[in-house]
C-alpha cells in the first residue's frame, strides 16, 4: 500500500496538472456563470412577460437536465448542427451555461430578500445606473448570497469531474490514468478524493471570510 | 432513430429509475442515522460522521464510483458495476441527507423535547413520537431536493458500464451518427421526472408556509 | 427512607453555569397539598431551581427526594440513566412558560400521548379521563383542534391538563403566565387556584404577586441563587423580614394591577 502511494507520488506532476485544470476550469466557469447569471436575473424578474418567460424556461430547463447529458449535447450534439468544439471549450461552455441558470436563481432569491431603501437612497444621492449597480446593489447582494454561491462553486468543482468522460484532463482523469497504467486504484483515487476535499475546504474558507465580512456589516 | 433504439433508451430508463430508487430509499434512513449520531453527540462516532459527511459532500460522484469499483476488488472485496453504482449513490446521498436531517434536528424546539422528558418519556419514545414526526415534515423539501439531485447524477454510472438513459442515448448516437435525436429523447425522459420532484418540493414548501401563517 | 408526608425534599442544591453560580445551597420541603410560590427578581435562579427538581437541569451538588426516593442518583450512588429518570418523571408534572405543546398532535392527543405511551394505560380509559380534564379546564370544544389554532391562555390550560393527565404527585409551574397577554392571564390563574383548592401539591415560579398572595400556602423568596426568606404569604407580603424582600415587594407588588379574573 505504501508502495502504491509511492507510485502516485512519482506521478504527482500529472495529478497536480489535473488539479490545476480542475481549478482553472471551475474557477473560470464559476466567474462566467455568475456574470451570465447577473444578466439572467433581471430577465427573470422582467416586467415584460415574454422575456421573463423565456428566462424562466431556460433556468427551469437547465435544472431539469442532468449536467452530464448537457455536456454530451454540447460536445457530441452540436457538431451535427455544424458547431464542432474541442473538449476544453465544450466543457467550459457546458459548465458555464448550466451553472448560470443556478446562479441566476440564487441571485434572484438573494435579491428578493434585500432591503430596498439603501438603493433608493443611492438613486436619491444621484448614482447613475451603472455605478449604482456596481457600488450599491452588487456588494451587499454578493455578501448576502456568499454561502449559497460558495455551495454552487463546490457543485461546479464536482460537475467538472464529469468531464473526464469527454477526456478532459482534469483531476479525476489524471487519477484514472494513473490507476489504469500502474494498477494502484486505491492510492490513486483516494489521493484524488483528498485533493477534492482540500479544494472544497479552501472554497469553504473563502465563504467563511465573505460571511465574516457580511456579519461585521450587518 | 428506430423503434429498437427507442426501446433501448427506455430500457435505460428502467435502469435509471431502479438505481435512483435504490439510492434514495437506502440513503434516506442512513442519512437520518448519521444525523442522529451527530445530534446525540456520541463520542468519537460523531466526529467520524462529521468528517465522513464533509469528505463525501466534496467528492464528485464519478471519482467515488471509480474508487469503489476499482479499489475494492484490489483490497479483496469483489464488487460488480450495479453494486458499486448503488453503493456510490447511497454513500453520496446519505451524506447530503444527513445535513438536511441535522438542520431540522438542530432547530427542533427545545421546550417540546423537555415537555416530553417531563412526562417521563424515555429517549426512544421521545424520538419516535415527538421528534421524528416533526423533523420529517421540516426536512421534506430538502430531502426531495436531494432526490432530484440524485437522479441528475445517475448518468455518471456509465463509467462503470451501467447502461442508463444517457449511456443508451450516447451509444445510439454513435451508431447512427445522429446524436441529437436520442439526446432529445433522453431529455424528454429526465425532465418530467425531475420536474415532478421539483414541483413536489415547491408544493410542500408552499403548504408548510401556509400552515405557519394560519 | 425519609418521612413520606413530605412530597418534595430539596437539600443543599447548588448549580453553576460555567463561572456563574446560579443556585447556592438551596434547601426546602413541600408537604402534600401545599402550594409553594417561588418569587424573586430575574436572574435569581427560580427557573433553574424548578428544572433541577425533575432533573431537566442536573444539580452540581445536593439531593432531591420525591416521596422519600432520591431523584437523579441511584441507590448505588451512580447518576441515573434515562430510563430510570423517565420513570420518576412520570410522578412529576411540569407546566412550561411557552406551553411546549406538541404541534403535530391535537389537544386531546396531547393529553393522551404520555398516559398511553409511557404509563401504558388503556386508551379508552385515558380518553375518558382526558375529556374530563379538558372539561375541567374549560376547553372541551377544542379537543380536536391543533395547538397552533389556540390562544396563549388556551394553550397553557391545555398544558396544565396535559400535566394532570399523568396523575402526578407534584406539579411544577415554570412562570406559567409570563408569556401571556395580560387579558389571558386570568383564565390560567383560575385553573391554578382551583387546583390549589383541591389539594394538589404544587411548586409555582411566578411573577403574579396577587396570585401568590391569594393561593399560596407558602412563599419562597429567592435572590441571587439563595433562599433569602420563606413564610406564609400574609407574613411575607405585609411584614417581610429582610430588606431585599422589602425592596422586591415594593417594586413588583405595587405597580401591576391584579390580573383579570383573580379576586
Amino acid at each position: 500500500m505504501i508502495h502504491d502511494f509511492g507510485i502516485v507520488w512519482s506521478e504527482r506532476s500529472l495529478l497536480l496538472s489535473g488539479l490545476g485544470n480542475t481549478t482553472i476550469l471551475s474557477g473560470l466557469s464559476a466567474v462566467a456563470a455568475l456574470l451570465v447569471g447577473f444578466g439572467l436575473t433581471p430577465a427573470l424578474m422582467s416586467k415584460q412577460r415574454w422575456f421573463a418567460w423565456i428566462a424562466r424556461g431556460f433556468v427551469d430547463g437547465m435544472r431539469c437536465v442532468p449536467f452530464l447529458l448537457f455536456a454530451y449535447i454540447v460536445y457530441y450534439g452540436l457538431p451535427s448542427l455544424g458547431l464542432r468544439l474541442d473538449n476544453w471549450t465544450s466543457g467550459l461552455l457546458a459548465l458555464t451555461i448550466y451553472n448560470a441558470a443556478y446562479m441566476a436563481e440564487i441571485l434572484r432569491g438573494a435579491w428578493a430578500s434585500q432591503p430596498r431603501e439603501p438603493i433608493e437612497a443611492g438613486v436619491a444621492f444621484g448614482f447613475s445606473s451603472l455605478s449604482l449597480f456596481r457600488r450599491i446593489v452588487v456588494p451587499p447582494l454578493l455578501l448576502a448570497a456568499g454561502p449559497v454561491i460558495g455551495n454552487q462553486v463546490i457543485q461546479i468543482v464536482k460537475d467538472s469531474a464529469f468531464l473526464t468522460i469527454i477526456a478532459l484532463p482534469e483531476l479525476t482523469h489524471a487519477a484514472a490514468s494513473i490507476q489504469s497504467r500502474h494498477y494502484v486504484p486505491f492510492a490513486a483515487f483516494i489521493t484524488a478524493v483528498v485533493l477534492y476535499w482540500g479544494l472544497c475546504l479552501v472554497i469553504e474558507a473563502g465563504v467563511t471570510t465573505v460571511d465574516r465580512m457580511a456579519a461585521s456589516r450587518r | 432513430m428506430s423503434a429498437g433504439d427507442l426501446l433501448a433508451i427506455l430500457q435505460g430508463a428502467v435502469v435509471t429509475v431502479t438505481l435512483s430508487l435504490a439510492g434514495i430509499l437506502i440513503g434516506l434512513p442512513i442519512g437520518l442515522a448519521l444525523a442522529i449520531l451527530r445530534w446525540a453527540d456520541v463520542p468519537v462516532v460523531a466526529r467520524v460522521v462529521a468528517v465522513y459527511v464533509s469528505i463525501l459532500r466534496a467528492t464528485p460522484l464519478v471519482t467515488l464510483l471509480l474508487l469503489l469499483f476499482f479499489a475494492l476488488p484490489n483490497i479483496g472485496i469483489a464488487i460488480g458495476p450495479i453494486s458499486a453504482a448503488i453503493l456510490a449513490l447511497v454513500m453520496n446521498t446519505a451524506a447530503f441527507n444527513c445535513e438536511v436531517w441535522r438542520a431540522s434536528l438542530m432547530n427542533f424546539p427545545k421546550d417540546q423535547y423537555e415537555a416530553a422528558q417531563s412526562v417521563g418519556m424515555n429517549a426512544p419514545l421521545r424520538f419516535r413520537r415527538i421528534v421524528l414526526p416533526q423533523i420529517v415534515r421540516v426536512s421534506l423539501p430538502g430531502l426531495v431536493n436531494e432526490m432530484s439531485l440524485l437522479i441528475k447524477v445517475t448518468p455518471v454510472l456509465a463509467v462503470v458500464g451501467v447502461v442508463d438513459i444517457t449511456r443508451a442515448a450516447v451509444r445510439i448516437g454513435a451508431e447512427t451518427y445522429d446524436p441529437l435525436p436520442p439526446f432529445l429523447v433522453a431529455i424528454a425522459l429526465y425532465a418530467p421526472i425531475v420536474f415532478l420532484l421539483v414541483s413536489l418540493q415547491r408544493w410542500i414548501e408552499r403548504r408548510q408556509l401556509k400552515a405557519l401563517a394560519a | 427512607m425519609r418521612d413520606v408526608t413530605k412530597v418534595l425534599d430539596v437539600v443543599g442544591i447548588s448549580k453553576n453555569f460555567g463561572d456563574l453560580e446560579v443556585l447556592r445551597d438551596i434547601s426546602f420541603q413541600v408537604q402534600k397539598g401545599e402550594t409553594v410560590c417561588v418569587l424573586g427578581p430575574s436572574g435569581s435562579g427560580k427557573s433553574t431551581l424548578l428544572r433541577c427538581v425533575n432533573w431537566l437541569e442536573r444539580p452540581d451538588a445536593g439531593q432531591i427526594y420525591l416521596n422519600g426516593r432520591e431523584i437523579g442518583i441511584t441507590t448505588g450512588g451512580v447518576v441515573m440513566g434515562d430510563r430510570e429518570l423517565s420513570k420518576i418523571r412520570t410522578h412529576i408534572g411540569m407546566v412550561f412558560q411557552h406551553f411546549a405543546l406538541w404541534p403535530h398532535l391535537t389537544v386531546l392527543q396531547n393529553l393522551m400521548e404520555a398516559p398511553v405511551q409511557v404509563q401504558k394505560r388503556p386508551k379508552a380509559e385515558v380518553r375518558d379521563e382526558a375529556l374530563a380534564l379538558l372539561a375541567k379546564v374549560g376547553l372541551s370544544d377544542k379537543r380536536d383542534v391543533f395547538p397552533a389554532k389556540l390562544s396563549g391562555g388556551q394553550k397553557q390550560r391545555v398544558g396544565i391538563a396535559r400535566a394532570l393527565a399523568m396523575k402526578p404527585d407534584l406539579l411544577l409551574f415554570d412562570e406559567p403566565t409570563s408569556a401571556l397577554d395580560p387579558e389571558l392571564v386570568g383564565e390560567v390563574l383560575v385553573v391554578m387556584r382551583e387546583l390549589a383548592r383541591e389539594g394538589m401539591t404544587m411548586v409555582i415560579v411566578t411573577h403574579e404577586m396577587g396570585f401568590a398572595r391569594e393561593a399560596a400556602t407558602r412563599v419562597l423568596f429567592l435572590d441571587r441563587g439563595r433562599v433569602v426568606e420563606t413564610g406564609s404569604p400574609e407574613q411575607f407580603f405585609s411584614n417581610p423580614e429582610t430588606d431585599r424582600a422589602r425592596q422586591f415587594i415594593q417594586r413588583y407588588a405595587g405597580d401591576r394591577p391584579p390580573a383579570a379574573g383573580v379576586k
